[in-house]
């Protein structure tokens, strides 16, 4: 089977409500992902939060719309993303998990 | 300075459980849970087998909030261009359900104030960070700024348990013990869903999907379950694997959401909620890791779950009830050392759920070594579980003699022993009716055997 997806992850995530902290519960040391060979949490993140900025050479992420899997804390393998779950009360908010 | 006996960590069906059973034993228990109500974190599939429920709340279908009774059961094997289904029906279950569909924002909300009626302190919004130690023994957890303190702390803080690693009992997870998921909830009229999937109002089915040559995934599989006015699909895969092979699991979603089979019950539906979780391979979590100085784990934070058989939530649920007879213990004899905690041991034997956690890490070992099983023998090991579990209950053991004959069965006799030694072997399981003294003594030398070939002590 191939084909593009069909309903791209923005679309999937406007389904989801999340109350945003404005503390990060992600942090990235991004030294560490600069000679990092396969940057797993680029395909990893089911919500597409991270991505590799081309410009700045360099890893950008977005802890807004984090679905609190936390497989990039699992799949990092340069233990460079420092993930806990948000402070209490905030973050994703599922109505029918 | 707060002091109570003892503080749960995480309103999910362990934690719950665990506090709902402390608090009829006169326990004074505090349950923490991080989200604003019990719930809104969790994603499960979900259907929810009750065997285990009924034993600690028998009255719960009472109120239970539930979508849809499960009568039918559907072993789906799907390969890019056919599909082929094992169908089996409980008509028993029209009358007197065992499953049922669910959402975890209304199961778990409704676990957790019944846990409180019973006395349970419930303070939800509150995230654990860390653990307060004294010595070796842990004596309470923090909070934000906050302390409080407890005799005892359960870990029931599911799969990232700050619980298991701040006591220094797990470890974080490796990406080659986990899976994956990712879940849709997709809406679907109540009329259509009923005549898509041939089921009635309020009666639904549960369907597993084992997926072969999909995509590039040797692990792939799915659930599609029915719910009321909208259907749950989620579809799971190994982290390693995505890893190794660079694939984004919601992208194959989406290529598995276009095969003709899927296409046809689900087309149309509109996304209502995207989900994503973690689940961890069970079983893997060393026994002696379960407890430790003032500290308890159970559910997903130790590990004990049966992944690959779907039933998570009754194995979690069972060992919290175990957990708070481990505390009852303790809170008699006023001892919470680890010496007196290795009970929990004991109580998780008394049931199946260390074999059953343990059989579940063996399959996916069979899976991940096999590397792509057969289609027709994954399913009818699948098949062969669920009937299990229907048939005899298979969780508690030692109410039901003969599952450890079952069991050594299905996992050695079935696929490596030629027709020859097969087939009587088959006679012997359905023949085993034996008294119940000598089936004890046999169970008793079976265990240990069992054990030995685990290559896990017997003496446990
Ligand atoms: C997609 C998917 C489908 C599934 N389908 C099924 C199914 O159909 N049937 C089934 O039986 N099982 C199913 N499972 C498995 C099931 O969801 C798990 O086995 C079960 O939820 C584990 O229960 P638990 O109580 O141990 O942990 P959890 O359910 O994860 O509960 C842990 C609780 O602790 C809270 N918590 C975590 N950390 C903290 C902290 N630091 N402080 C305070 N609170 C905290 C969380 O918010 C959560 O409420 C499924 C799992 C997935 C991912």
């Amino acid at each position: 089977m191939s084909g593009k997806a069909s309903l791209p992850v923005d679309e999937k995530m406007a389904t989801v409500k999340i109350k945003i902290d404005k503390d990060a519960h992600i942090t990235v040391k991004k030294e560490r992902c600069q000679d990092c060979p396969t940057r797993p949490c680029l395909v990893i993140c089911t919500a597409e939060n991270y991505q590799w900025d081309e410009k700045k050479g360099e890893l950008v992420f977005n802890y807004e719309g984090c679905l609190e899997c936390g497989a990039c804390r699992i799949i990092c393998p340069r233990d460079a993303i420092e993930w806990s779950y948000p402070k209490g009360g905030y973050g994703v908010k599922y109505r029918f998990g | 300075m707060d002091k109570v006996t003892c503080i749960v960590v995480g309103a999910g069906p362990a934690g719950s459980a665990c506090a709902y059973a402390l608090a009829r034993k006169g326990i004074e228990t505090v349950l923490l849970e991080r989200g604003r109500v019990p719930g809104e974190k969790n994603v499960s599939s979900f259907v929810l087998y009750t065997s285990e429920l009924k034993r600690l709340i028998p009255e719960f279908r009472k109120d239970l909030p539930f979508e849809r009774t499960v009568v039918r059961t559907d072993q789906v094997q799907l390969e890019p261009n056919d599909a082929k289904a094992l169908t089996s029906y409980n008509y028993q279950w029209v009358d007197d359900p065992l499953a049922f569909t669910a959402y975890r924002r209304k199961f778990d909300a409704w676990f957790a104030r019944k846990a409180v009626d019973e006395g349970v302190q419930l303070i939800s919004g509150m995230k654990v960070n860390n653990l307060i130690k004294d010595g070796d023994q842990v004596v309470g957890v923090r909070v934000g700024d906050e302390e409080l303190y407890a005799d005892v702390v359960v870990g029931a803080d599911g799969f990232h348990s700050v619980v298991g690693e701040k006591s220094g009992l797990i470890t974080t997870w490796k990406p080659e013990r986990c899976f994956l998921a990712v879940k849709e909830v997709l809406d679907l009229p109540s009329d259509v869903i009923n005549e898509r999937f041939q089921v009635a109002d309020g009666i639904g089915c549960e369907q597993g999907i084992y997926c072969y040559h999909m995509n590039d995934l040797d692990v792939f599989s799915a659930t599609l379950y029915t719910n009321v006015d909208s259907v749950s699909l989620a579809v799971f895969a190994r982290l390693d694997e995505l890893q190794k092979k660079n694939i984004q699991l919601h992208e194959q979603l989406e290529f598995f959401k276009q095969h003709p089979y899927v296409d046809n019950l689900i087309k149309g539906a509109k996304l209502r909620e995207y989900q994503a979780h973690l689940l961890p391979d069970g079983g893997r979590v060393k026994p002696e890791n379960l407890y430790a100085d003032g500290v308890l784990l159970c559910g997903e934070a130790g590990g004990i779950t049966a992944t690959v058989t779907g039933m998570g939530i009754p194995t979690c649920l069972l060992s919290g009830m175990m957990a708070a007879e481990t505390i009852g213990d303790a809170v008699k004899q006023k001892d919470f050392s680890k010496r007196s905690l290795k009970n929990y041991l004991k109580y998780l034997d008394s049931t199946a759920l260390l074999a059953m956690v343990h059989k579940s890490r063996k399959e996916s070992d069979y899976y991940a070594s096999a590397a792509r099983l057969e289609g027709p023998r994954e399913m009818e090991a699948a098949a062969d579980i669920y009937n299990q579990y229907w048939e005899t209950d298979v969780m508690y053991i030692s109410k039901h003699s003969f599952s450890l004959l079952v069991e050594l069965y299905l996992r050695i006799g079935q696929y490596h022993l030629p027709g020859l030694l097969r087939w009587p072997l088959t006679a012997l399981v359905k023949l085993s009716r034996l008294p119940a003294k000598l089936v004890e003594k046999i169970k008793k030398r079976l265990r240990k055997r069992y054990y030995e070939w685990k290559g896990q002590p017997a003496g446990r």
